[in-house]
This record gives C-alpha cells, structure tokens and sequence, in this order.
C-alpha cells in the first residue's frame, strides 16, 4: 500500500510532461514568427487572392522580405479574422478584407490607423488617383474618418444584356428599370424559343436565394425607386412606400424570370446568361471574362454591358471591394506598410489588372494597354465612381442575411411585398437596437 | 523483481493504478478537445460582446425565446426529424423484411442500396442540387421528354417543395442505414420461434407482430437513437442544397448555429443555441435509452 503514491507521482511525471512538451512546442512556434524581415498576409482563396499572393512573390524577389502566405477560402476568411483580431494575436500583419466587413472590424478598433505610419514615410497619404468611392470605404466612419486601409479590387454591379436580342426587337440599352421590365416582357414574350437549342429564351434573371443573393441583386432597384435602409437617426425604413413599391417591381420583373429564380445563385444566373436562356442580368465584373470563353458561354460577342438603369433617382450599382489593412496588434506594422503602399501602386495594380482583379485606381482603368484589353474598364469606372456601399454597419452580415430572408420569402410567394418588407423592418430594427 | 517476491500490496495497488495510467492519453485528449471547448463554450454562452467590450450576462438565453428565427429553425429541425425519421424506419424495416428472405438476386439489392449511405453528404448535396435544378437538372429533364409540364415543378424554389426535398434525400441517403442495422437484427433472430409459431398455425402478420417485431426491438431502438441524434444536427446536405431556403423554408437548427457564429461573429448566441440543442438531443436520447435498458430487464 506505501507504494501507491509513487505510481500516482508517476502519472502526474507523465501528465506533467506531456503538458510541458505541447507548450515548449507551441511557444517555439510563436518565436519564429516574431523578428526579422517577415510579413504574414490572410488572403482570400480565389481569384482575388492569387494576384495578391503573386505580388507577394514578386515583392519578396524585390526586396527580400519574406512573406508568408495564409489562404482561406471565403467563407471562412471573415471568422477567422475576427477570431484572430479580437484574441490579439498579431498572427497576420496584413489581412485581405471584403468592404462589408470593415465597419465591423474598423468599430471594435482592430485595426491600424494609416495615417500616422504616412507621416512616419514623410508621405501626405493616399494620393487623389484612388477611385473616391472606393478610398471612401476605407474610413471609419464611412468616407470622413479615420483611414484604416486601402483598396485592391474594385468592384462594382454592372447591367448586363444581350445586344443581339435588344437589336432584333428594336429594343434601346435600358435608361431606366420600367425599360427593363418593358423589355422583358416583350422577350419573354417573343423569345418562347429563342434559346440555343430551341428553349425559351427568358427576358430577365435575378438571384433571389435568401442572403447576401437577394440582396445584392435588390439593393439598386430599391435605391433607384428612392428607398433606404436606415433614416438619419438610424431607424430600419425598408417598409416605406418607395421600399414596398421597390420589392412589387422586383416580383413583377420575376414574371419574366426562368422559374425557380427564388432559390438562384450566381451559379445558376450566369449559367442562364452563359447558356443563352436569358437576356438581363445584374451581375459582376468577374463573370464578364467567361462570355467570351468558347468552353463556358453559348453567346460569345453577344453580351453587352452597362451601368444601372435608373428609376426615381439615378441609377446606382452596389460597390463591392477588396480591401488590405493592417491589424492593430501586427508585429511588423511598418513593413507591412511599406508592402501595402507598394502592392497599391498604380504600377502594381496594373499588373493585378493584367492578372483579372478590376483595379481601385483612376489611372490604372484608363490605361490604354488595359482598355484595349478589357474593352469594359471605361464602362466599369463609370459604374465604380457612381456606386453606393451596402449600409455602413457593424451588424451588416446580420442584417443582410435577415432581409434576404424576407426578399426571398417574397419572390418564393409565401409573404406579400408589404408583409415582407413590415416584417424585415421590424428583424432589423431588432438586430440594430440589441445590445 | 518485487513481484517475484509475491509482494501483494504493491501488485493490488499498481493493478489499482494500472487502469488510470492507460486511460490517461484519451483523458488527455478528451480533456484537450472536450471538456474544455464545453467549459469555453458555457463561458462564451454567458458572455456578449467581444474583445474590451465583453461582459458577463444571461441575454443570449433570453434572446433565444424572442428569436422568430431560432424558433421556426427549431420547428423546421424537429418536423424534419420526425418525418424523415418515419419514412427512413417504415421503408427500411420494409425493405429488411424482404431482402431477409430467400430469393433471387437477393445480394445484389443488398449492395446497391447501401450506396447511397457511402457518400459524402456534401456530394450527395451537390448531385441532388443538379438533379433538382428546375431548368438544368436530370430529373425536371427527364419529365419532360415523357411531356410532362414541369412549369411549376421547381424543387428547391417554393416553401413546401424544398422542404420535402432536402427530406426525401436524407431518406435516399439513410434509410439504407436502418435497413442495414435492421437486417443484421433479423439475422439474429433464431429460427425456433418461428418453427413453432408455424406448428401453431399463426399467420404471417402474427408472426411479425408476436415474434418479430419483440424480438427485433433493441435493434430498431439503436438504430432510432443514432438517426434521431444525426437528423437533430443535420446541417451538410441542406446547406448544399438549399442553404435553408427559399427564404428561410428549410433553416435547420444547425444551419443558423453556423451562421450565428461563422457569418456573424456572434459566438456566444451560436454557443446558447448549441446548448438548446444539445439538451433535446439529449433528452430525446435519454428516452430510448431507457426504453432499451427496461428491454434488457425484461
């Protein structure tokens, strides 16, 4: 019986040990991290993110710094993020950000003020050549505050169309939404077989599956018809009468949709446009290259595109942008400065330009060499300068996925446009006023 | 070298301690990935807030009873599970009664029925989100070349459709399960019951009912607990097929844990709503438990 304890001071030895060794483990693998010329860059795993990661290379050739890569695909980029920045760990030294997520990021303070590090290079800041809408999404609060990072990739909505089928109807480039509707209806109608293949070729296709779908590809008929999400005092106002008006034009443009479109994506919209079974859409630049891909797309040299139609107001596209910021707690804050002023450089976006990614600057989309290759640049710059941000909220992945719900629940035929919109208004007036 | 002295006290004591000592790696481990994500998880629950602006309150509970979302997701779980539940069991306790018999070709219905179950979820998602696809997909193809109008056939697009959609394909994908456990229990059934039920002239509806079915009872119990606790927590194949629509038709308690968490940022009403789960999962388990421990008694 006296020996028991020695058996037990065994285990603990053991436990002990174990514990002991995970630790010396871990720790050493925070050292390394730590020191030297080393950068660590979260980027988006896609297209996006590969013209940045071959900068990356370029720049370590260039200068000899290490950059060390983190790729997440995105639906797990902006969790792992918020993990990362609101433990402190200052893992990243630069992270990839989709604009909807800065205000989140940039409210609970995460990230880097820019200007101080300017000051630190005698530089002035960010220089006019920025595109103003896209610039604007990188202070906090929305385009007067403090900068907190800079644009890569600037997105923006574009109108997409069939010129042929416009043409042969006599139909004109639609100026407003009540010509996209009128044009819809007459394709629907006159198109029974007009698709490649002898199927119907429908006048119009829209993403309405619940979420940031229905959204994206609401948000420019309900500014255009003169709505908002929020008043001056930031009260939910989607079920004012321009909003309900906004969402009955969206069902009746559902008419001459292909049936189902409640449940689409964008895999199901541009196989629409891509097959020849629709003639509009509002879709994103990084589908225009497939149209012109003899693998994928049934109406090459067909497709035209526009900015967006208008309505009560102007029309104006959604903006969605790439955004690179510095962490807050980054180890090496002013090496990651020196690579994010570099890596957003007219001459280096020119070469994420050449690579795919739409650029965030003025001089970039006017250069004569990328227009003649992306004959859209001048199109798409119109539509960028234009555009509008999704509500500058902290809470906005919430409230999109709440409204989206309601969006789709409308366009599936199980909520009225005005019980929809009443019953989105009150799901986000929730989500802002919780505490 | 104690041993061979017959020392008695250390061997009862190193037998004593023996048992702790090999179970100490998977305490480790449990503990590791276990115990301490659940207490992390009670912390998290019971906080909102993140970083500086943290603080210690109840509100991600009392929220969960004013959630119309949380709610209708909890709804949509419990309907899914209950219905795809009955038709998993009735067709594979059907199908095991009948493969269980003598008869031609018997092995290979055996083997193509289990199929399904060897997917992926996340491939049996994607090949049935094809398949499904109003305009594109094989099945709405097919109807229509035998001229069928599938105009209004839109299987993922309307409320009522997708719902019994995502079910049927937890059907086609799981109910060889039950009839595998199902089979496998039949075949365990000794043949003198039945000899003698036939000497006493029972019919075949008898038999099933007197003989069979009692006898066949822990394993329709088992097999009732695992599927319930799996279609409680299912989240891959609807999040590929649907992702919970159109609207929020098919939003599975599962589903909006994950966006709770993944999409929002919100950990701790993600964490308070995984307890909620977790706490019918366990209580409905509890009570098959019981129903299989009396079973054994009796």
């Amino acid at each position: 019986m006296l020996k028991r304890p020695l058996r037990l001071k065994t285990i603990t030895f053991t436990f002990v040990s174990i514990l002991f060794i995970s630790l010396l483990s871990a720790s050493c693998g925070r050292d390394s991290g730590g020191g030297g010329k080393q950068l660590t860059l979260a980027v988006n795993a896609g297209v996006e993110g590969d013209a940045l990661k071959q900068a990356a290379r370029d720049y370590e050739a260039q200068t000899g710094v290490h950059i060390n890569i983190v790729e997440f695909p995105y639906s797990n980029l902006f969790d792992k993020e918020l993990v990362d920045l609101s433990a402190r760990t200052g893992a990243y030294d630069l992270i990839m950000l989709d604009d909807p997520w800065f205000p989140r990021f940039a409210g609970e303070e995460y990230l880097a003020d820019l200007m101080p590090l300017y000051k630190k290079k005698n530089l002035a800041g960010p220089d006019d050549d920025f595109v103003q809408t896209s610039l604007a999404l990188c202070r906090h609060p929305y385009s007067t505050g403090t900068l907190y990072a800079l644009p890569y990739l600037g997105n923006s909505q574009l109108f997409f169309y069939r010129k042929d089928i416009f043409e042969k109807h006599g139909l004109k480039e639609p100026q407003s939404w009540e010509d996209v509707l009128q044009s819809a209806r007459v394709i629907s109608e006159r198109e029974m077989t007009g698709a490649p293949g002898g199927g119907r070729l429908y006048g119009y296709v829209m993403r309405a599956a619940q979420g940031n779908a229905a959204v994206a590809d609401f948000m420019p008929i309900f500014w255009a018809f003169g709505a908002e999400m929020f008043d001056a005092e930031g009260r939910a106002t989607v079920n004012s009468a321009e909003g309900i008006n906004a969402l009955r034009f969206m069902l009746e443009l559902g008419k001459s949709a292909p049936p189902g479109y409640s449940s689409f994506n964008a895999d199901e919209v541009s196989a629409h446009l891509l097959q020849g079974t629709a003639a509009m859409s509002i879709n994103w630049p990084a589908w225009i290259a497939a149209f012109s891909d003899p693998n994928k797309s049934k109406v090459i040299g067909k497709m035209a595109f526009t900015t967006m139609p208008g309505a009560a107001k102007p029309g104006q596209a959604e903006i969605g942008n790439w955004l690179i910021a510095i962490p807050r707690d980054a180890r090496n804050a002013e090496a990651a400065f020196d690579f994010l002023v570099w890596v957003t450089s007219a001459e280096q976006l020119k070469r994420s330009a050449l690579r795919g990614n739409p650029p965030t600057r003025r001089s970039v989309f006017n250069d004569p060499e990328l227009v003649a290759k992306f004959p859209t640049y001048p199109v798409q710059l119109r539509s960028l300068e234009t555009s509008r941000p999704r509500p500058r909220t902290p809470r906005w992945n919430e409230i999109e996925n709440a409204f989206g719900i309601f969006l789709s629940k409308a366009n599936s035929g199980e909520l009225s446009p005005e019980d929809a919109m009443n019953q989105a208004n009150a799901e986000i007036m929730k989500i802002v006023e919780r505490k | 070298m104690q041993r061979l002295h017959g020392n008695n006290s250390f061997s009862s004591g190193g037998e004593r301690a023996l048992p702790f000592l090999l179970l100490a790696p998977t305490l480790l481990v449990l503990l590791a990935l276990s115990i301490y994500p659940l207490v992390y998880a009670v912390r998290v629950s019971l906080q909102t807030g993140t970083g500086a602006g943290a603080r210690w309150s109840l509100d991600n509970f009392t929220r969960l009873f004013s959630d119309g979302f949380f709610l209708s997701a909890l709804l949509h779980t419990l309907v899914y599970a209950v219905v795809a539940l009955s038709f998993e069991f009735l067709l594979g306790l059907l199908l095991a009664v009948l493969l269980n018999q003598e008869m031609r070709g018997r092995s290979v219905f055996r083997a193509a029925l289990l199929v399904p179950m060897m997917l992926p979820s996340v491939v049996v998602g994607v090949v049935w989100r094809l398949a499904l696809n109003p305009n594109f997909g094989a099945i709405n193809g097919t109807l229509k070349s035998l001229g069928l109008n599938t105009e209004s056939l839109t299987w993922t697009a309307s409320p009522r459709l997708a719902f019994l959609s995502v079910i049927a394909v937890d059907v086609w994908q799981w109910m060889p399960f039950v009839f595998l456990i199902l089979l496998a229990g039949l075949q365990a059934i000794p043949q003198e019951p039945y000899e003698a039920a036939r000497i006493d002239g029972s019919s075949t509806w008898q038999t099933f009912r007197y003989i069979t079915l009692p006898l066949l009872k822990p394993a329709i119990l088992i097999v009732l607990l695992l599927r319930t606790m799996d279609l409680l927590r299912v989240f891959d194949q609807i999040f590929i097929l649907t992702e919970g629509g159109p609207g929020f038709a098919t939003e599975t308690i599962s589903l909006y844990i994950y966006r709770a968490a993944f999409r929002f940022g919100n950990f701790g009403y993600a964490a308070a709503m995984s307890f909620v789960l977790l706490i019918v999962t366990n209580a409905i388990s509890l009570v098959y438990i019981r129903l299989l421990q009396k079973q054994e008694t009796a």
